[in-house]
Parts: C-alpha cells; structure tokens; sequence
C-alpha cells in the first residue's frame, strides 16, 4: 500500500546517508523515465525496489553506480556526488548485474582477480569467495562455458571481494537455483550485520519483504513506499 | 592502487582475452593480406609503380586492421555487462583508455612488423640500408592509429551502426597520422633518405603526443552515458 512518496525509508540518518537522491531525473530521449526522485538511505539499511519492468529501477541502479549521469537533479552515494566525484563514489560501491558481469573468455579467477586488483582489495580470498558460492571446483574454468546461474554466483563473489559499504544488486535472485537464492539471502543478512548498505531491485515480492528494512516502489517514474505484501 | 598497475591489469585482461580467442589476430591478418594483395592487383604490373605503393597500402591496410582491433575488443568488454562492471571499479577512466590502448598497439605493431616484410615481398621494393628505422615508424604510426581508433571504438560500441560509423568518424582524424606514416616508410625504403624521414618521424611523434593528452582526457565523456 503505497503511502508518502518522498518517505524516508530509513530512520533520521544521524551521519552521512548511504544514498541521497534530491530531484532526481533521468531522460532517455524524449521519455523520462525517472521523473524527480527523492530519496534517502542511512549506512546499513537494506531496500528493496520494486516495479514493472521498464519501470526505471536498473535505471537508477546505474545512475548511483556512476554508469548513468542524471537528466537532472542530485545523486550522492557516501556524500560524494556521482558525477562530480565519480570516483570516490565507486571507492564505497559494489554492483552484481542481472547477468554477472564477466568476462566469457577469462577463467573465474581470473575475473575474480582482475575485479579485486582494480578495486585495490586483498587479492589473497579468492578461492575462499569461490568457495563461498560453489565455485571452487571451477575456479580454472572459462566463464563462457558457466551457465547463467555460475555466473551470476561469480558475481557474488566478486561483490564479497570488494569490501563495499554499498551493494547496488540488480535482480540478484535471477538465474539461481533454490541454494543460490538462499545463499543471497544470506549474504544480504550478512551484509546488514556488517553495516554494509543494500539497495537491490527485485521481482522477490514475499523475498523482499523479509529481507529488507523497507521496500520501494518506482512506478511512472516516481517513488513510493510499500508496507506490506501486496494482495 | 597505482593507475599504472590498473593500466597494466586492463592491458593484459585485453592480451589475455585475444590470445584465447584470436577472434582480432584471424580477422586483421587475413584483412591486412587480402588488402595488400588487392591494391597490387589494381596497380597491375608496372613494378617501378608498386614499388612506389608499397609503403601507402602497407599503412592502409593497417589503418583498417586498427578499426577492427579496436572494434573488436570493446566487443568483447559488452558481452554479459563486463565492461559496465568494470566502470564501477574506482579505476580512473584514463587508466581504462591506457590500458585498452596499450593492448591494442601491442598488437597492432606486431601486426605492422608482420606486414611489412609481406609488403615488401609482395611489391617489389628493396628495404634498403635504413630499414631498421622502419621499425620505430611502425611502432609510432600504429600508435597514432590506436590513440584514435580506442577512443572511437569506445564511443561508437553501443551503437547498430558502428561498423559504419567507426571509420567514418576515425578516418578524417588519422589522416595526419597515416599522411606522416606513409611519407616517412617512404623515404626510407630503396635508397633511403634518413633525413627527410627523421622530419616526418618527428611529426609523426608530435601527432601521437597531441592525441595522446587529447584522448586520455575526454575518455570519460565517452564512456559515460
């Protein structure tokens, strides 16, 4: 049930919000998709986004993760301006993509490798993290011969890796089998414990729900907050 | 973490790509000969002629090896959001261009030193006492060419159009680059005038250092959507 639509999900941030948007848009040509988002997150929240598809949720995924710039309007992740100081936004965020993000013709470790080293993390956990998301007997492996589900796994590994205070996770159930479901929900519980923010869009209506510390939905545009599974 | 260290992990993810797809070594090589051997038909026999050409269709058919390296290596970064991923690495984005740069002219100067003896075979000219000298106008010429076909490269990947589109935009702006390349290979062959193609390898070098600042500096507009 959808009630204020400039709600703050989280409680009154007492440091810097994880996520501030202040009239944000983003055109696409003549369609604006989002249309003037306001929204804030303190640390260690987990949202969940939900909409239709095409409803503008990757869109603003990509727009906090400095992949998008917007029509308008401000976004800041950490108090860093995603346009402006790019860069240091990027330092405090880890995104996994609808289709993982890797490189078909690199091994897992390799892509593991290559991630953590441009983030400037530890490069020494990587098979424990493929070992984390039961990848460890393929850790040699091309990536193009994974199936989506491994190489959504991959992603997971890669966001462990990065030691991020913000996960931007894009459909992070999709693709997965029942194990590699549960082992996202556990992850994220993980995450929250450790003070890491989450800002993921899904399709996992009742998922969701247990997961987050508040749901959103992006409808024509706009934000709004939802309370409880719709019926 | 050092930009040149991510400098070199973007290069050698590039090299190590491509030496286990070869998807860029099977298309220029195969390219680059088919162009040469083309041109040499259509000069026809007249030998004072082809030797005459040898050192301009060398230098066009690396031109067009350049589109399709570069073409195809940001190919490769767009499957399943790769590239995307990367971007949100804190990696700044002029270690991105120097590093896909790096790859790309690696290759295409290996590709250059190929061709070139197959040039010289192929039109009759006489590599002459100076052909050592051949050697850094490849190395600085193909530089030039990937200075400009990266960037592009960049700009135009996401675009239907942009096997098209790329030497379109590419072409006008290698002109300089290709202009010095030819002249310089030129007066070095045969007989061989080192000091009239040390002026147009300086021009050459001159063009590179100009596109080198030029490129690296408005790389993010291009990768910024």
């Amino acid at each position: 049930m959808p009630t204020d639509p400039h709600a703050d999900p989280a409680p009154p941030p007492v440091t810097t919000p994880a996520i501030a948007l202040r009239g944000v848009q983003r055109r696409y040509g003549r369609h604006l998709v989002l249309r003037g988002l306001d929204l804030e997150v303190a640390p260690g929240r987990v949202v969940a986004l939900h909409g239709s598809n095409g409803a503008g949720k990757t869109t603003l995924l990509r727009l906090l993760a400095t992949r998008l710039r917007p029509s308008a309007g401000e976004a800041l992740v950490y108090g860093h301006d995603v346009i402006r100081e790019g860069h240091l936004a990027r330092g405090r965020l880890a995104t996994i993509a609808v289709f993982g993000g890797s490189y078909g013709t690199l091994t897992a470790r390799e892509n593991l490798h290559l991630a953590t080293a441009l983030r400037g993390a530890p490069t020494d956990a990587l098979d424990e993290a493929l070992g984390r998301v039961g990848l460890e007997r393929v850790a040699d492996h091309l990536v193009r011969t994974f199936s989506s589900g491994m190489r959504k796994r991959l992603g997971l590994a890669r966001l462990l890796l990065a030691r991020a205070d913000l996960w931007l996770l894009d459909e992070p159930h999709a693709a997965l089998d029942a194990d590699g479901q549960a082992l996202v929900d556990t992850l994220v519980h993980e995450a929250r414990a450790a003070g890491t923010t989450v800002l993921m869009a899904t399709h996992e209506t009742e998922r969701s729900f247990d997961l987050a510390d508040a749901v959103l939905r992006i409808d024509d545009g706009l934000l709004s907050r939802v309370d409880a599974v719709p019926t | 973490m050092n930009d040149l260290y991510a400098v070199w992990l973007v290069a050698r993810k590039d090299l190590l790509q491509e030496s286990r797809s070869k998807a860029v070594t099977v298309a220029t090589l195969f390219f680059s000969a088919v162009t040469l051997v083309v041109i040499a038909f259509a000069i026809g026999q007249d030998t004072r002629l082809l030797r005459e050409a040898a050192m301009g269709a060398l230098w066009v058919a690396l031109a067009f090896a350049s589109v399709i390296s570069a073409a195809q290596s940001y190919q490769a970064d767009l499957e399943d959001g790769a590239f995307d991923a990367l971007l949100t690495t804190p990696v700044p984005r002029p270690a991105v261009y120097l590093g896909k740069l790096l790859a790309n002219w690696a290759f295409m100067v290996v590709l250059g030193l190929v061709m070139l003896p197959v040039t010289i075979v192929l039109y009759g000219a006489e590599a002459g006492p100076h052909w050592p000298w051949l050697i850094p106008t490849i190395a600085l010429g193909t530089l030039g060419f990937a200075l400009i076909a990266v960037l592009y490269a960049g700009l135009t990947a996401n675009l239907r159009a942009r096997e098209s589109l790329l030497p379109v935009l590419m072409f006008p702006v290698v002109v300089p680059i290709l202009l010095a390349a030819v002249r310089a290979s030129g007066a070095l062959v045969g007989i061989g005038d080192l000091e009239l193609a040390t002026g147009w390898l300086l021009l050459l070098a001159g063009f590179d250092l100009v596109y080198v600042v030029l490129c690296t500096a408005i790389y993010h507009f291009v990768v910024e959507e």
